[in-house]
């Protein structure tokens, strides 16, 4: 196997008395989309700013192209594109001036012919001359993401990136992601949303109180993948607790929940249709109640 | 706290009005401190200065014969009054520090909190789309009322008379109620803080231009559109015309309306003149850290310039205009403090030394532009690219220190063409006489540099050494403040010229510290985390 993209072990990094990393590990290998969950506040941001060089760290090794982030930060920044999760524009630059800045600092030519500037802004519907001010959230997150996307490059950081977008531009995202990673980039996407990774990532890191409490591809945690289902049946309720991959089964009434892992879902389906269903809803879990029910530890409070 | 929640109205005015009185605790008593400091200090010094009635009236014909004194204070209407006489600076300089102090509090609670978002984070609460404005109006009438009762407070403290401070402390508040206005009405012009900031204080420049002009030529009526005018024809210190106050209000009052007109014919963050679109496209030259700063600053640089540049023209122009002395008792005077030309020297010294401060003021807004662009997110997403800590670190402080040394240029050239053949110095010598102020200078944003670097957030901290040195530099002197506290400011270290020769020795220590505190700085910022 190739030598990994990003390399980080036992990172620490102190603000104040507070540690906002305690000891994570986290390994991105080439060509991978590699979702970096956890809850707000767990440290996802304070990671990739380290990765990024902007912070200096307390503990640890980090690396990224087997360089260290803090001295060869402009070697590394050659290779890689960096969209944050609060995009912040200068008020007097046009979309398309930003655009263009941020593609030249990183040493690539938003005209060459390979450029993709013209096909993204089509694509993610965005014009480039309104003034930064003039921007809502979502298309502040768009010139970013143009920037990141219009030229090549080695490794994506994506901080929460569609935090501002609606459906139909965060399927322009996916496609886009998509294509970069076919082209060869390897892509770090930070997201307190698990669906969101699950559509994209090959593998997973999900890190809580600045430390990493799993990793591995989503097969490895599908026990992380299951649906809360509530449903609400005419005839008698069926007795789902023995089929293969339920967990949790409470019954109130005509209405019964359960947590099924997705393999099980089929024979739970086939279960509720026979006894009459009149409504059924299926939620992924948040990452909160994974937490809750998966690791059974106190809940996180609000930080930072 | 009832009693500001009635004076607003619609719901919410009166909690903005709180939020803004907690957001300020800090600012507005520290401006008005140093404001009444100023004042305390004139309107105390004249009886030691001048202790005779002679001696003033003297003083005050000497300040009337001279147009470059009077241009810049005003005549003195009563050469018989201590008062107009203490208050020679206070009455119209001041008041434009008055003004540009209400221009920054009212700003700051209305389109920068428009730019910034956090209008609209309240405007999705139970607040109706007229409190901000309404908020912004009454805190900023509250600090105009209070800054005029505690001026009229210091001012009969310090023996000028009770009924003469009144109408003093009234025209300050006058000032200020009319810049609350007109900032008002300037903050629903442009969705950009800056160009807003720019329209108001042009507006404000216009109204002392024009004032200057109609109290130093023979259209005398020019100051009686004016607000900085009525302030000398309030006479408040003798024979008070009182009905002056209500022209004040009448402005005041006309401007707020129409700014109300203006914020209900607005969406929140627009302004009414329509946005330029932009370029689509960025030129190639927009490539780095450098380049970005100075496109960011071109227009405030072209903005400061030509504001600079009219400055030192006007005031070459005026002050060596000495031919009107012939009474004797003016020209003995002058005599005594050296003859008129040095008379003329110490008044280009005195110009030259206050445009040094006011350019200082644009390096500091240069390196608190680098503060905000770090804790905003913006200098995050310029490292994260292949941009070096250090080449970001000079886009601010190159900027800073550059845009200063050619306003200072500006400055001192455009004195030399202001004055003419009308002197006996070269014009090289009066360009370098704005240029030797540089050392100073340069320290000084050496110095709002280091807190820059030291902590993103700390770069706040420039504007208080600008107030302090400032401040040391106007009124240490009538303090009576030891030389050791005098000399902390780099501002008292460079000569007067043209009346002085200029000295190479302190010129080449501060240029050494200024040097030598940008190196640490620069250090300091490869060193530190970013955000």
């Amino acid at each position: 196997m190739d030598s990994p993209v990003i390399s980080v072990s036992g990172l620490v990094k102190k603000f104040g008395r507070f540690r906002a990393l305690d000891g994570l590990d986290l390994t991105v290998t080439p060509g991978e989309v590699h979702g970096f969950l956890g809850p707000n506040g767990a440290g996802k941001s304070t990671t990739i700013r380290s990765l990024l060089g902007l912070l200096g760290i307390d503990g640890g090794t980090a690396q990224v192209f087997g360089l260290d982030p803090w001295r060869d930060a402009v070697a590394i920044h050659r290779r890689l594109a960096y969209v944050p999760g609060d995009v912040a524009l200068w008020p007097n630059l046009s979309g398309g001036e930003t655009i263009d800045l941020l593609v030249r600092m990183r040493g690539a030519d938003p005209e060459a012919p390979d450029s993709r500037r013209a096909e993204l802004l089509e694509r993610f519907q965005l014009d480039p001359t309104k003034r930064g001010r003039a921007y809502s959230k979502g298309n502040r997150q768009k010139v970013a993401l143009v920037a990141a996307f219009a030229t090549r490059s080695d490794l994506l950081i994506l901080d929460e990136p569609t935090s501002g977008l609606d459906p139909l531009m965060e399927q322009v995202f996916n496609e886009c992601v998509a294509e970069h990673t076919a082209a060869g980039a390897t892509v770090l996407l930070s997201s307190h949303i698990l669906s969101e990774v699950e559509r994209l990532a090959d593998r997973v890191t999900i890190i809580r109180d600045g430390r990493a409490v799993e990793s591995g591809t989503l097969e490895d945690l599908r026990h992380l993948r299951r649906n809360k289902v509530r449903a609400e049946v005419s005839g008698p309720v069926p007795d789902l607790g023995p089929l293969p991959g339920v967990h949790d089964v409470q019954v109130d009434g005509q209405v019964v929940t359960c947590s099924v892992e997705p393999d099980g879902m089929a024979a739970v389906l086939a279960a509720l249709s026979d006894a009459g269903v009149q409504s059924l809803t299926s939620t992924p879990p948040t990452l909160e109640e994974l937490f809750l029910d998966v690791y059974r530890t106190e809940p996180s409070g609000a930080r930072r | 706290m009832s009693t500001l929640a009635m004076t607003g109205r619609g719901p919410g005015t009166g909690l903005l009005v709180r939020l803004a009185v907690r957001r300020d605790r800090v600012l507005v008593p520290v401006w008005l401190g140093v404001l009444l400091l100023v004042d305390l200090a004139s309107a105390a010094s004249v009886p030691g200065l001048y202790p005779t009635e002679a001696e003033r009236v003297k003083a005050a014909e000497a300040i009337n014969a001279s147009p470059g004194i009077v241009a810049l204070y005003g005549p003195i209407l009563d050469v018989h009054s201590t008062g107009e006489l203490a208050m020679t600076k206070m009455t119209v300089l001041y008041a434009v520090f008055v003004a540009i102090m209400m221009l920054f509090v009212v700003r700051r609670h209305t389109r920068l909190d428009e730019e910034n978002g956090q209008a609209e984070l309240l405007g999705g609460t139970a607040v109706t789309s007229e409190a901000p404005l309404t908020a912004a109006l009454t805190f900023g009438a509250g600090v105009a009322v209070l800054l005029g009762i505690l001026t009229a407070v210091v001012n009969t403290a310090a023996g000028l008379g009770f009924a003469g401070s009144v109408a003093f402390g009234a025209s300050w508040a006058g000032i200020a109620l009319v810049a609350v206005g007109l900032t008002l009405v300037a903050c629903q012009l442009s969705a950009s803080s800056r160009t807003c900031a720019g329209i108001a204080s042009g507006a404000i420049g216009v109204l002392f231009v024009l004032r200057a002009v109609g109290d130093t030529t023979e259209a005398s009526w020019l100051s009686w559109l004016t607000p900085f005018g009525w302030n000398t024809q309030l006479r408040a210190y003798s024979n008070t015309r009182w009905w002056v106050l209500l022209l004040y209000a009448g402005l005041a009052g006309a401007l707020v309306g129409t700014a109300r007109l203006l914020r209900a014919r607005r969406d929140l963050g627009a302004g009414m003149l329509a946005p330029r679109p932009g370029p689509a496209t960025g030129s190639p030259r927009l490539a780095d850290a450098i380049a970005l700063s100075l496109r960011l600053h071109t227009p405030m640089i072209v903005g400061w310039t030509i504001g600079v540049a009219v400055s030192g023209l006007v005031f070459g122009a005026i002050t060596p205009s000495f031919d009107a002395f012939d009474s004797g008792t003016v020209q003995d005077l002058l005599q005594r403090i050296g003859g008129p030309g040095a008379f003329r020297d110490t008044l280009l010294g005195a110009v030259i030394s206050v445009l040094a401060l006011v350019v200082t003021c644009f390096a500091v807004a240069v390196v608190n532009h680098g503060g905000s662009d770090e804790h905003d997110g913006r200098t995050e997403q310029v490292l994260a690219t292949a941009t070096s800590r250090s080449r970001a670190f000079l886009a601010t402080a190159l900027v800073a220190l550059g845009a200063v040394t050619w306003l200072l240029l500006v400055c001192g050239v455009a004195i030399a063409l202001g004055v003419g053949n009308d002197t006996d110095h070269s014009f090289g010598r009066l360009v370098a006489s704005a240029l030797s102020q540089a050392p100073a200078v340069w320290t000084v944003v050496a110095l709002a540099v280091l807190c820059f670097a030291v902590r993103s957030r700390w770069a706040l901290l420039g504007w208080g050494i600008v107030v302090l040195f400032g401040t040391l530099g106007q009124i240490g002197e009538l303090l009576d403040l030891p030389s050791w506290v005098l000399d902390l400011s780099p501002y008292t270290h460079v000569p007067r010229m043209p009346l002085e020769d200029f000295e190479l020795g302190p010129a080449v220590v501060l240029t050494a510290i200024a040097a030598a505190l940008v190196a640490v700085s620069w250090q300091r910022y490869r060193t530190r985390d970013i955000g």
